[in-house]
């Protein structure tokens, strides 16, 4: 797993390129594959020796495993996509914090856009309860106007 | 050497049961997420899984082991025949579990007594608007000190505890509400099957355990609101009360109003239905009796050689 982290660098995303994102994506839905039933639905536009280095490489980076199948190989993903997630996160939290001075500064960062993410959360939480309150309001409102219309 | 060689065999056979029993709970319990069951319902069904172990480990020892080895244990050959490695060793673990259960429970009591006295001092009785004179106003107190916003403490005499800021922010219905939510906790004794908790130590339950704990703030939720007006007061009341700054952690026995997710609670009070509401499978305790009633049936057919069984395990265990 450690060396899976070469590649995530000191950032907290992935650093994988989009057509290696896209190849990883497809092996998680296959479970396994080799190259040539990566490309066999079309979905993929690449040439075959394109696909081949690219799995090549995510192999060599410690995302994938392989075993040999014929005069191919059959790629197989080492962690699950929450797994890998898990692990960058934690990763780069403990990069985060390894990385001042002042170990404490990381952490109010991290609090920081905690606390930013939770007020954001509840900005939205409290626009959905006003709006869900004029609605009713108006409802009532119209209810109100049909039953003073109705003839006595 | 007879009556410590039954103790240590009984208390064997209880960690025996308690550890497997657990492990089952562990895994199986998740297998009720997909039980479209009321909420109240289902944290029922997840406090009695999680309490499980314990009930059928004590059910077990008292019913099976002990008459067992009372009734087939030979008394005359106390004198050739010692404890045993195993039920020595079992036994050992068992007390430790048992100890370890009891001090978990004196120490959250005596934690919480200690807050909770810290919190209720200058605090006055609530006197809240005549539509919400209840069972509330007896129970409930305002506070000045700093406590969390809204809060259920205590499990002999549980009370609500309401912050000043808490009294500031919410409307007159509002905090009506989400007093009828504590209330609810308060009814469904909440704060004492957390200490029941803590007195059943186990390695993965935690997951379990918050499970039940938002599925029972989703139960008071749904106790406290009769119309989508309530509803939509009570969500409001949540948004308002998270955004408070949280105080230092609350003890065991209490439970805050703003516990759980609260996106998962508020999108849901939004959402409420009165048809949906009434039409949700309520799992009913008398459910419990055919079951309970065949089990007893079976037993009382089976007691016999299910008694000479225990005794051969016990001598296998002995040996």
């Amino acid at each position: 797993m450690t060396k899976a982290f070469s590649i995530f660098g000191s950032s907290s995303r992935p650093q994988l390129g989009p057509f290696e994102q896209q190849v990883l994506q497809k092996l998680w839905s296959h479970g396994s594959a080799t190259v040539r039933e990566l490309l066999a639905d079309g979905k993929i536009r690449q040439a075959y020796t394109t696909v081949m280095t690219t799995v090549d490489r995510l192999y060599k980076k410690g995302l994938l495993d392989r075993v040999a199948e014929g005069r191919a190989f059959r790629y197989t993903p080492r962690h699950t996509p929450e797994e890998l997630q898990r692990v960058t996160a934690l990763e780069s939290i403990r990069q985060l914090l390894g990385s001042g001075d002042a170990s404490s500064l990381p952490l109010s960062y991290l609090v920081e856009a905690l606390s930013t993410h939770d007020a954001q959360l509840l900005d939205e939480l409290q626009l959905l309860v006003e709006q869900k309150r004029r609605e009713l309001r108006s409802r009532e409102h119209n209810a109100g106007g049909n039953k003073a219309r109705e003839p006595r | 050497m007879f009556a410590l060689r039954g103790i240590a065999v009984s208390l064997t056979f209880f960690v025996l049961v308690y550890c497997l029993l657990s492990a089952l709970v562990a895994v199986a319990w998740r297998s009720l997420k997909w039980l479209h069951a009321a909420e109240r319902s289902l944290a029922a069904l997840l406090f009695a899984l999680r309490v499980l172990p314990l009930a059928a480990s004590v059910v077990v020892t008292f019913a099976f082991v002990v008459p067992s080895f009372q009734l087939l244990e030979p008394r005359s050959i106390d004198i050739d025949e010692g404890i045993g490695a195993v039920p020595l060793a079992l036994g050992i673990c068992a007390l430790l579990l048992i100890a370890c259960g009891c001090f978990r429970v004196i120490a959250a009591q005596t934690k919480t007594s200690r807050v909770v006295a810290r919190w209720l001092e200058g605090a006055n009785p609530l006197v809240v608007d005549a539509a919400a004179q209840t069972e509330a106003q007896t129970v409930t107190f305002r506070s000045r000190r700093g406590i969390p916003p809204l809060t259920l403490v205590g499990v002999r005499r549980p009370r609500v505890l309401v912050s000043e800021s808490a009294v500031a922010l919410l409307s007159d219905n509002e905090l009506r509400i989400a007093l009828q939510h504590e209330l609810a906790h308060m009814q469904s004794r909440d704060n004492l099957k957390k200490l029941v908790f803590r007195f059943c130590p186990c390695p993965g339950m935690a997951k379990l355990e918050s499970a039940w704990s938002q599925a029972a703030e989703l139960a008071a939720d749904d106790a406290a609101v009769s119309n989508l007006d309530d509803a939509v007061d009570l969500a409001a009341a949540l948004v308002k009360l998270s955004r408070l700054l949280p105080v230092a952690a609350a003890p065991v026995c209490t439970v805050g109003f703003v516990t759980g997710s609260i996106s998962v609670r508020v999108a849901r009070l939004l959402a409420w239905d009165e048809a949906h509401t009434a039409q949700t499978m309520r799992i009913r305790p008398w459910y419990a009796i055919p079951p309970v009633l065949v089990t007893l049936l079976c037993v009382f057919v089976t007691y016999g050689p299910a008694l000479t069984l225990t005794h051969e395990v016990t001598e296998w265990l002995v040996r």
